[in-house]
């Protein structure tokens, strides 16, 4: 077994804050929308903690920008540039968790500090990190104070299509939770990634013949 | 007795301005019947006795001395007046103790513009008795009966001659000047909430609201107003609402288009504001104590305000035209675009989007379900793999 430390501190920390938020932020945007339905707490209760938390993430979010920006950790996001490349990797990282992971085949990806994640990793948390939670900040700005920002809303389609897409991504980071959750559970031992990510940063790897390093999600 | 001696005054300026101004009138009325309909102020609408009260009272000099020696302005504003809601009925239906005849000669006995004011509540009552009724437990009522100098009669809302129904935020901060900062205490959004929610939407708590959907030109930054003499609005409306059940979002898309169709390069938008289904209940006006506090009042599926809705649009002469719509219109998907200027959280959402949500947390909970279920079908399958090779094997060696 090999320790390779994939998680530096800054991002350990903004993932702490990140997934207490995201899960603070799903309960009181469901409260806020279901009120009635659910009831946690009051819907002003609701909105002011929505409000308070969505500031403090979006702060959150330039702890991870800035930590790789300035560092060349950068190279963790790098896209690669041969969709060939890319989808095939991506078939055959498929091909691991519908079958290969059951029965102890190697991972096909090979994890290391400057390329942490697989394929399919690399290209959504691109997607969910520079499209989707900006995109999400944004409008929940909008609608935070819509008098304020009329001539943005305005500009966006008005205050209906601004919150239709702020719930739209609502609704993609309510799947996403169950997914990344479980998704993370598929180490060995299943507490495996929890621990690299939320306490050592450290992830253990298997060596592999002809690798030298071993498999990971 | 000399202080409660009552004087009409009116200047030799005014007389003389009076003067030319009749003149100027009775030129005008020379010209042809077609140059006058073109150039027509609203006071020619007037009757002819009306005419003759604002040929005195139409004057901005016109003043009455009070005791005290205050004085008290007897102008009326003729085209302001014409162009209320009173101007059909005439002078005659409030002041009917007038007396022409003896009028000039001995004018009314007024202590002062206040309990004229107050006086003149009971004449409203004649014809707004329901209202009148509604606001005789409202906080403005109960303040009067106090003896509170400050406390609004019909005139401080309404006016006393260009009367008109009143909605408007401006109207309650003609008093309340604290209203906003107050409201900013403990309102999020105070500002958005005062601007989209009429005063009596929460002050009178026990009144039905509705939504009114009013037609906004987003490029003039105005209420749209129909021309004179077109009055186009409802009309389209009824041709738009196809089974005559009220506008269903479809409908409402459909009118929408046809409203911006000619104007493409001014796109109108429908502004929705919460309203009182009837102006009447707006008198219940109650103090803050008792106002609406509730954030689920509103921001709640099936929340009262949203059981009935309007399209409207503001009438040449101020008033609104409204017209039926289906409460659905609010949480329809075909609504994002034709009412992109009215959403309230919790309270319109789209059901659409309620079923994808259902659908995510589905797939959510699907994701891990299914790939365990995969694992034992994968595991069973690779164990009876295995246990047919270990089975294999040894017949492989009786046949070695």
């Amino acid at each position: 077994m090999q320790r390779i430390y994939v998680h530096p501190l800054p991002v350990r920390i903004w993932h702490l804050i990140n997934a207490i938020g995201f899960i603070a932020m799903l309960l009181t945007g469901a409260q806020i929308r279901y009120i009635g339905l659910i009831d946690l707490m009051s819907f002003r209760s609701a909105v002011s903690v929505h409000n308070w938390i969505g500031f403090v993430l979006i702060g959150n979010y330039f702890i991870w920008l800035l930590f790789y920006l300035f560092t060349d950790k950068i190279r963790v996001y790098h896209p690669e540039l041969s969709p060939t490349k890319h989808f095939k990797a991506s078939f055959r990282q498929l091909q691991y968790y519908g079958y290969g992971i059951f029965k102890g085949s190697p991972n096909p990806h090979q994890v290391s500090a400057y390329d942490k994640f697989n394929p399919m990793q690399s290209m959504m948390y691109q997607v969910v990190m520079f499209l989707l939670v900006p995109l999400l900040a944004v409008t929940g700005i909008l609608l935070w104070d819509v008098q304020g920002f009329y001539g943005a809303v305005d500009f966006f389609g008005g205050v209906r299509v601004v919150d239709t897409v702020h719930v739209l991504l609502f609704i993609f980071f309510a799947f996403f939770i169950f997914f990344h959750v479980y998704m993370g559970s598929l180490g060995h031992p299943p507490t495996a990634h929890y621990k690299a990510m939320f306490v050592t940063g450290y992830e253990e790897v298997e060596e592999q013949p002809g690798h030298g390093k071993a498999a990971n999600t | 007795m000399a202080r409660s001696r009552r004087v009409n005054t009116m200047s030799m300026a005014a007389f003389h301005k009076c003067l030319l101004i009749a003149a100027f009138a009775a030129f005008l009325a020379l010209f042809p019947a077609r140059f006058m309909a073109a150039n027509a102020a609203p006071a020619d609408s007037l009757s002819d006795g009306d005419k003759q009260c604002l040929g005195c009272h139409g004057f901005d000099g016109l003043k009455k001395e009070l005791a005290g020696g205050k004085l008290l302005s007897l102008h009326v504003p003729a085209d302001g007046f014409a162009k209320s809601v009173h101007g059909i009925i005439g002078c005659a239906s409030c002041h009917a103790d007038v007396d022409l005849k003896t009028h000039s000669q001995k004018p009314k006995t007024i202590a002062s513009s206040r309990e004229y004011s107050i006086a003149m509540a009971k004449i409203c009552g004649g014809c707004h008795a329901e209202a009148l009724k509604q606001n005789e437990t409202s906080v403005h009522a109960t303040l009067l009966a106090s003896g509170n100098p400050s406390a609004p009669v019909c005139t401080d809302c309404h006016g006393s001659h260009a009367v008109s129904p009143k909605t408007a935020y401006d109207t309650c901060v003609g008093c309340h000047l604290a209203a906003m900062e107050a409201h900013q205490k403990w309102l999020p959004n105070a500002g958005l909430h005062l601007e989209v929610v009429s005063c009596a939407a929460c002050h009178a708590p026990s009144a039905q609201r509705m939504v009114d959907l009013r037609l906004y030109d987003g490029v003039g930054k105005k209420w749209v107003a129909e021309k004179q003499g077109r009055p186009e609005f409802e009309n389209m409306a009824r041709a738009a609402d196809t089974d005559g059940n009220g506008l269903d979002a479809m409908e409402l898309r459909k009118l929408m288009g046809q409203i911006n169709h000619d104007e493409a390069v001014q796109p109108k938008n429908l502004r929705g504001r919460i309203e009182l289904r009837t102006g009447v209940e707006a008198h219940q006006l109650s103090g803050k104590s008792k106002a609406i506090k509730d954030c689920t009042s509103c921001h709640q599926q099936g929340a009262e305000p949203f059981q009935s809705v309007m399209v409207s649009v503001v009438s040449a002469d101020g008033k609104p035209v409204r017209y039926r719509a289906q409460k659905e219109v609010l949480g329809s998907v075909l609504s994002v675009d034709s009412l992109r200027e009215f959403y309230a959280v919790g309270g319109t959402r789209n059901v659409l989007l309620d079923g994808l949500l259902i659908l995510a947390v589905l797939a959510g909970l699907a994701v891990p379900i299914g790939h365990q279920i995969l694992k034992r079908i994968v595991k069973r399958q690779l164990e009876r793999e295995a246990q047919q090779s270990a089975a294999a094997k040894p017949k492989d060696r009786d046949h070695a």
